[in-house]
């Protein structure tokens, strides 16, 4: 059966490969689902966590005598941290009744810091040798020094992407319940219940299976919940201090100076390109931090384009800030706008149309194909002819993105089938927004010719098979073949059953409108279930790596509309061609692509995690000055699936990448100004226009 | 002991009402609490553990059309006790300073923040939240357009969204796409929703035309 | 936010009293509830003025009387005022979101403190809050001031007060009434506030006279993120005119100074002539003539230029 397995044509199909509404659709509109912020169980404490105001300090001692005897104080941790290298790293905690008395409480604990010298950002830190890691070079081909003089056009120039933030509407928690000294329940906002599991099992010191994380639904990850955290063994030991539940969310302070960051990348760059339109070389120096620690790369040239001589150093810059955590395509933005800024102004160096400049020099066919569809699609010939001059101009950019996609093996769906014709298909995955849930349960209704509503999807739980965590967008790919098999080796089960009530031989039997037919005869899956061995039919599928594939490209166009006179830059439309192979649920692969998007514009308008060099601390560590699109930023956005084969990858993070380089590109189309430092706000417009670049 | 919790609840009904030229002594420092171990496993142990909290008074909330008794601290946001206390978690808790929108509830039919409001300040209003415009089982017209036309991923933001629609279309059932938007600059999506909530919003609104 | 009493105060006076004893006056609750949310203020008390009856009008009577608590709703959709005091109606639409303009108060608005991120911050000890120095010296000053700045060089975020002194509005308080331009205080003449009041004091309403209600007048306000955002950079102006020659004009920056910031230099520039573009441009560079730029705000000074002739372009129309 696995040869032979395969996604039904999406022509026939009932549900796979068209729109499906999400099945936790009503549940999340009518305010019904229930989050891990959302939980409230009887008995059940707040925690907070106290976190050093000090950029870089030793802690000489905690002194909690005052906030333990805080009336509506339960519990109280001092040991969570001894040492802080950045504002907001963790250093004690409280579990009080209410969320009002346990800060109460913090504000009470005394502690006496160390306070350390600190360097608080790339730009500072590149130039203090003791703060920078060794490079990681990145080389092929002749050293470019050697052939500048071979060039028909060189450019150069300094350029940087800033440190950007998740900002996930739910923040990081959980809520944890000792179920027995060595069994606990927590509820954790995660990407991941069997990797959280495992981390608080041993954190905790408890056996693995004694632990069980839940997470039916969550409000948003985008990689930077993976780990239970400091926050979830916090609350885990403050319950068990307390022998009462505790809920512990970090707010939105606390989620962003502390719960990861996508890293910046600051580059000084040369590079060159022939007379007949080809890169010919890059030369670059790369510093960027991921905070404390030295390791940083960035992809740089970008793979999507054929660079043959190539020298490229990277270099990791220590600073007391919060930790990178994989963030969306998790170095893939940076790296993509820095190539897509230094390809396009090559092109226009030589005098040469951007998107032949492009067409001339990506690595493969497909961006080929999906340039010009794009270019069609957003009527690229329509460039020159845009206003270029007076108060309002315009102009259109492209960039290009790549990335995997394909599962991974281990993943391992059970479907149950009651006497009662009940149907239950559970799999230890998450939905992220992502759709999975969706997607699991239409697979499943699809097999079995069932309505959807008939399918319990059971995901989120760490007590079902382990699917590994959803990064990656390695989800779709790994989940749904082993969701596939699962379903046929149940239908093959009902098969031999129905075929036995219908005197058919059962590979002749069909499922489909709620009922299982051969020979012009027909029961239906009631009977059928009915007539199963009792007690039903337990079935499991793995992951079948025939039915997915990795490897994407993809390609953004963006039109722009820059207001000369405030600096203000409205993106007017983009166009996304996204290959994706088959899509399970059109509906939710374009919702991922105009996701993507916005968070690219995001990067290009706005997104700029600013960090002080006199205090240590964050400037920006709220959503009023940390700043994302809200409805007058959004575009149209015109989303292309460019399906080219019948095997299933996922695409959650492609879409992100090239969006702020095609803006970038737009910008320079309509005014002739090249903006090498992201976000490209009034501020960074004016700059440019007076040559103040980084 | 009883008459200590008594006496307090007296105090406590007094400076709620009054408020006049009094200025307000701290209630009750000493007061009762869970000690370590105990589970309120109640409901009714945890509403005396509220009121037995320094300077908690009782105040009601009318909430989706029910009121609620509840003896909370003055600074006690809106948002948190529905949430934490009445177990209403529709309206979600994200930035905490009036700047997502996720937390919108209506004031009479009117969009606010409910993080930027004391649930004391909130009282002899008619507190509206998402679980009052439909059920799972029985969506309203903009819930169900949104599950349609996949105005939602992740779900965090669409309470607040959804209530910030119903407000729009409530005020201005003709409203433009131009009209939307400018209605929805107050939320915030992460996820990247938008255009798809534009989309069910002018549709529910074209729908409710030719109704 | 600190344990508080919450007090409903039934008349000015009694409000007046609550707060001299150290409670924090309440109006929408939209600033106040971010100041104690970070501990910048801990008050023992909280009181509302909601349930003082009588604040929350808006009288069109020869002008327009807004008392205290009328709401940016009330206030951008009062018929009045967008019909005659358009850069009134205008300003407060442009104020935070819907839902905050739902709550939001025009004392409020008027009364806020600055939006400084070293303000803000409640770790940091700056110059404003008793402290050493102004840490936008130096530091990250992309947001402050270019005009009247020093020692300390925060800007006024209020998107109403530039909009009220353009148009000549009166404020009044429980103990005084004075032209709102008079109402704001510098960083040199005073630390610890941005207004004249004085603990107890409590803004009552605005008034905006009658004869301005001839004068053409707009708000602009240059944001990053037009969604919901401070301004970068705003202006209110009010023109007497006769045809398309200025005879009177009063122009007001917004998020550039801090205090609402008075343009007499632009005001010069325009007295007399056609407006026209280069007019309006004269203006605008008139306007930041004296701009000081801090390291990280230069761009201020051109936004600003531009700003200001295009409300002057817009209030024409």
């Amino acid at each position: 059966m696995a040869q032979n397995a395969q996604w039904p044509d999406r022509q026939a199909s009932r549900y796979l490969g068209k729109d499906i509404p999400r099945v936790d659709g009503p549940s999340k509109v009518t305010g019904a689902a229930k989050y891990t912020y959302d939980i409230v169980l009887p008995g059940m404490l707040y925690g907070v966590i106290l976190r050093s105001p000090h950029a870089a300090a030793q802690v000489r001692s905690v002194d909690a005598s005052a906030a333990r005897a805080m009336p509506g104080v339960v519990a109280v941790l001092t040991d969570i941290g001894r040492t802080a290298r950045f504002a907001g790293e963790e250093i004690a905690a409280v579990a009080a009744e209410t969320e009002e008395i346990a800060r109460d409480a913090l504000k009470a604990i005394r502690v006496d810091y160390e306070v350390q010298p600190f360097v608080s950002n790339t730009l500072r830190g590149k130039d203090i040798p003791d703060r920078v890691g060794e490079p990681q070079v990145n080389s092929r081909g002749e050293d470019p020094d050697t052939l500048w003089a071979l060039a028909a056009a060189v450019v150069e120039g300094e350029y940087y992407v800033p440190v950007r933030e998740h900002l996930s509407l739910e923040t990081h928690g959980v809520v944890v319940r000792w179920d027995a000294e060595d069994a606990l329940t927590c509820w954790c906002s995660t990407q991941a219940v069997h990797g959280v599991a495992g981390e608080l099992a041993a954190g905790l010191g408890v056996p693995r299976q004694n632990v069980k994380v839940i997470c039916e639904v969550m409000g948003g990850g985008f990689g930077s919940k993976f780990s239970p955290g400091v926050e979830g063994l916090t609350a885990a030991r403050l319950a068990k201090a307390a022998g009462r539940p505790v809920k512990l969310m970090l707010d939105r302070y606390e989620e962003q100076v502390a719960s990861g960051n996508g890293p910046d990348a600051y580059m000084r760059c040369k590079a060159a390109a022939t007379s007949d339109g080809q890169i010919l070389a890059i030369k670059a120096d790369l510093f960027g931090t991921g905070g404390y620690s030295r390791r940083w790369a960035v992809p740089f040239p970008y793979s999507t384009y054929t660079v043959p001589n190539v020298r490229a150093a990277m270099h990791g810059v220590q600073t007391n800030a919060g930790s990178q955590r994989s963030l969306r395509a998790p170095g893939h933005p940076q790296g993509c706008f820095l190539t897509e800024t230094v390809v396009d102004e090559l092109a226009v160096a030589l005098k040469m149309d951007p998107l032949e400049f492009r067409l001339r020099n990506v690595r493969g066919g497909v961006w080929d194909q999906q340039l010009r569809l794009g270019a069609e699609r957003i009527g690229w010939s329509r460039r020159a002819s845009l206003p270029k001059s007076g108060r309002f101009r315009r102009g259109m950019g492209a960039a290009c993105t790549t990335w995997g996609g394909g599962g991974r093996g281990g993943s391992v769906c059970e479907v149950r089938i009651g006497n009662d014709g009940s149907v239950w298909a559970g799999i230890g995955t998450q939905d992220l927004g992502t759709g999975t849930r969706t997607y699991v349960a239409a697979i499943v209704a699809e097999v079995l010719g069932l309505p959807i509503e008939r399918v319990t999807a059971d995901i989120g739980k760490s007590t079902l098979g382990n699917s590994g965590g959803s990064g990656g967008s390695v989800t779709t790919a790994s989940v749904s073949p082993a969701v596939m098999m699962a379903a046929l080796s149940a239908r093959e089960r009902l098969a031999q059953t129905a075929a036995a009530m219908l005197g058919v031989p059962a590979g002749e039997v069909r499922f489909a409108d709620g009922n299982a037919s051969a020979q012009g005869k027909s029961v239906s899956f009631a009977e059928v279930c009915a007539k199963l061995p009792s007690g039903g039919i337990e079935v499991t599928g793995q992951w079948n790596q025939a039915l997915q594939r990795g490897g994407v490209g993809g390609v953004q166009f963006a039109e722009v509309e820059v207001d000369m006179w405030t600096g203000g830059i409205r993106v007017i439309k983009v166009v996304a061609v996204q290959d994706c192979g088959y899509y399970l649920n059109k509906l939710a692969t374009e919702s991922q692509v105009i996701g993507g998007v916005i968070q690219g514009i995001g990067m290009a308008l706005l997104e700029d995690r600013k960090m002080d060099n006199g205090t240590g601390r964050q400037l920006n560590p709220n959503m009023e000055t940390y700043k994302v699109p809200g409805s007058l930023e959004i575009p149209e956005i015109d989303v292309l699936l460019f399906d080219t084969h019948n095997q299933v990858t996922g695409i959650g993070e492609p879409p992100v990448i090239p969006t702020a380089a095609a803006i970038g590109n737009a910008v320079f189309d309509a005014t002739g100004l090249r903006m090498r430092r992201l976000p490209m706000t009034p501020k960074r417009f004016f700059d440019a226009q007076e040559g103040r670049m980084v | 002991m009883a008459e200590e919790k008594s006496e307090q609840k007296k105090l406590s009904r007094r400076q709620f009402i009054t408020g006049a030229g009094v200025t307000v002594a701290a209630v009750g420092a000493g007061a009762v609490f869970l000690g370590n171990g105990r589970n309120a496993e109640k409901a009714e142990d945890a509403e005396q553990a509220s009121q037995a909290l320094e300077g908690a008074v009782p105040i009601t909330l009318k909430v989706n059309g029910k009121a609620h008794n509840l003896t909370l601290q003055p600074r006690v946001t809106l948002l948190d006790a529905l949430r934490e206390r009445l177990q209403v978690t529709g309206p979600k808790r994200v930035c905490d300073r009036g700047t997502c929108g996720c937390c919108t509830v209506l004031l009479d039919g009117e969009p606010v923040y409910a993080c930027l409001m004391l649930a004391i300040d909130a009282q002899r209003h008619e507190i509206t939240t998402v679980e009052a415009l439909g059920t799972p089982e029985q969506m309203n017209a903009i819930q169900r357009k949104f599950v349609e036309k996949d105005g939602l991923m992740c779900g965090f933001c669409t309470p607040g969204f959804v209530t910030a629609v119903h407000a729009v279309l409530a005020k201005n059932p003709n409203a433009t796409l131009d009209e939307i938007r400018k209605g929805l600059r107050g939320n915030i999506c992460r996820c990247g929703t938008f255009n798809r909530v534009f989309e069910a919003a002018v549709e529910v609104a074209r729908e409710m035309r030719r109704a | 936010m600190n344990n508080f009493a919450w007090l409903e105060p039934k008349s000015v006076a009694e409000a007046s009293q609550a707060l001299k004893q150290g409670g924090a006056a309440l109006g929408g609750g939209i600033e106040l509830l971010c100041l104690l949310k970070d501990s910048l203020v801990t008050p023992a008390s909280v009181v509302n003025l909601k349930s003082v009856s009588g604040l929350n009008g808006i009288t069109a009577n020869d002008g327009v009387e807004i008392g205290a608590l009328a709401t940016l709703t009330q206030i951008a959709q009062h018929e009045r005022i967008r019909g005659s005091y358009r850069a009134l109606a205008q300003a407060a639409e442009s104020v935070g979101s819907p839902q905050l303009r739902n709550v939001g108060t025009l004392g409020g608005n008027l009364c806020q403190r600055p939006r400084c991120w070293y303000f803000r911050d409640p770790e940091v000890h700056c110059l404003k809050k008793g402290g050493a120095k102004c840490f936008a010296v130096g530091g990250d000053n992309e947001y402050h001031a270019i005009l009247g700045g020093g020692p300390c060089y925060i800007v006024h975020p209020s998107d109403l007060a530039p909009a009220l002194i353009a148009l000549n509005a009166s404020v009044s308080t429980n103990n005084r009434a004075m032209p709102l331009e008079e109402f704001f205080r510098l960083p040199a003449q005073r630390m610890d506030s941005e207004t004249v009041l004085e603990q107890g004091e409590i803004v009552t309403g605005v008034k905006v006279p009658a004869e301005m209600a001839g004068w053409k007048s707009y708000y602009y306000k240059a944001r990053e993120r037009e969604s919901f955002d401070w301004a970068l950079s705003s202006c209110a102006v009010a023109l007497r005119t006769s045809g398309s020659s200025v005879q009177e004009a009063r122009v007001v920056l917004g998020g550039v100074a801090p205090i609402p910031w008075r343009s007499k230099e632009a005001e010069a520039a325009l007295r007399g002539k056609t407006l026209d573009e280069s007019v309006a441009e004269a203006a605008g560079r008139a306007a930041v003539a004296m701009a000081e730029p801090m390291s990280e705000n230069r761009y201020k000074v051109a936004l600003t230029r531009n700003v200001v002739k295009i409300a002057l372009l817009e209030a024409l129309k």
